[in-house]
C-alpha cells in the first residue's frame, strides 16, 4: 500500500479531497499539491473527507493552514468530516476545531454548504 | 566522577534488557516505521489505543524536527531511538549529531493566538508537549538528545 493516495472529486460547489494513508513530512508535498491545484483552478470550497486518513502530523496541518486565508478571501472554506479519533485529537488539541467546521460525515457537510448557498 | 562517566557511556552503548534500540537514516521515508514502532511499544507498555496514537504522533514530530531542522534535511546522517520501559513509564530517547536545541530556547506557540493568526509551522513542539508528560532536550558526549516520557496511567 502506498504511504498516501489522494482522491479528488467534485460535489456541487465543493471539491472533496479524500486522503488515504498518512500525512507527515514525507507525504505532505503530495497533499499540499492536491490542495494547491484546486485553489489554482478556482475551487475555493474544499471538504477534507478524513475517513481513510490514519494520521496527520503538524506538516499536514501546516499545509491546510497555508491555504485557509486564500480560500476564505475568495468566499470559500476548508471543511472537515469523518475524522478518526486520533486525527480529531490532533485538531482539537491545537484548537483547530474552532477554526474549521467539522462534520460527522460527508453528507452533513455537503448539506450544510447547500443550506448556506 | 570517572566511574560515573564510564557507567553512563556503558549505559549509552549497551541497552538494558527492557530497552529497544533502532537507528534510522535521517530520511523522512522512515517516519512511518518509527511511528509504528512507537505505537506498538506504547501498547506493549500498557497504554490504550488513543494514548499510543498520541505517543506515535509525538515521535513523528520529534524525529521530523531532527531530520529537517537539526540535520537541515541532509539524508546521510542517522537518528538513534532508544525506547526504555521502566514499568511506570515509556521513555523515548532520540539521539543525533545535528544542530541541538536547548530547552530554554523553546517558545511554544499559544494555540489561541495561533487560531487567531494562522500561519504555517510551529506546531510540532506543541503537539509533543501536549501529548507527552515530559519533553526535554540535552547534549551528551557530542550528541544531542530529545527525550520524551509518557507515564503509564
Amino acid at each position: 500500500m502506498a504511504d498516501l493516495s489522494i482522491q479528488v472529486r467534485d460535489a456541487g460547489a465543493a471539491s472533496v479531497v479524500q486522503p488515504s494513508g498518512f500525512i507527515n513530512a514525507h507525504t505532505v508535498r503530495q497533499f499540499e499539491s492536491a490542495l494547491e491545484s484546486l485553489v489554482q483552478e478556482g475551487r475555493y470550497t474544499i471538504l477534507l473527507n478524513c475517513r481513510e486518513l490514519s494520521y496527520i502530523s503538524s506538516a499536514g496541518l501546516g499545509a491546510i493552514m497555508g491555504l485557509i486565508e486564500t480560500v476564505r478571501e475568495n468566499q470559500g472554506d476548508i471543511l472537515l468530516c469523518n475524522l478518526q479519533d486520533n486525527v480529531f485529537a490532533i485538531f482539537d488539541t491545537l484548537g483547530f476545531t474552532q477554526l474549521y467546521r467539522v462534520y460527522p460525515c460527508e453528507e452533513d457537510a455537503l448539506a450544510s454548504l447547500a443550506e448556506k448557498a | 566522577m570517572a566511574a560515573q562517566m564510564d557507567k553512563r557511556i556503558e549505559r549509552l552503548s549497551k541497552p538494558e534488557k527492557s530497552d529497544f534500540r533502532l537507528t534510522i537514516p535521517s530520511q523522512t521515508r522512515y517516519l512511518n516505521l518509527v511511528t509504528g514502532l512507537a505505537k506498538r511499544a506504547s501498547l506493549v507498555a500498557g497504554m490504550d489505543d488513543a494514548t499510543a496514537a498520541k505517543v506515535s504522533i509525538a515521535v513523528d514530530e520529534a524525529v521530523t524536527n531532527i531530520i529537517l531542522h537539526a540535520y537541515g534535511g541532509e539524508e546521510d546522517h542517522t537518528v538513534e531511538l532508544d525506547l526504555r520501559f521502566t514499568g511506570k513509564a515509556l521513555e523515548i530517547h532520540m539521539w543525533h549529531t545535528g544542530l541541538g536545541i536547548r530547552g530554554d530556547q523553546i517558545v511554544l506557540p499559544d494555540p489561541k493566538e495561533y487560531v487567531k493568526h494562522p500561519r504555517k509551522g510551529g506546531l510540532g513542539l506543541l503537539l509533543m508537549s501536549r501529548f507527552m508528560d515530559e519533553v526535554r532536550f540535552g547534549e551528551e558526549h557530542g550528541r544531542s538528545e530529545c527525550c520524551m516520557i509518557k507515564t503509564i496511567a
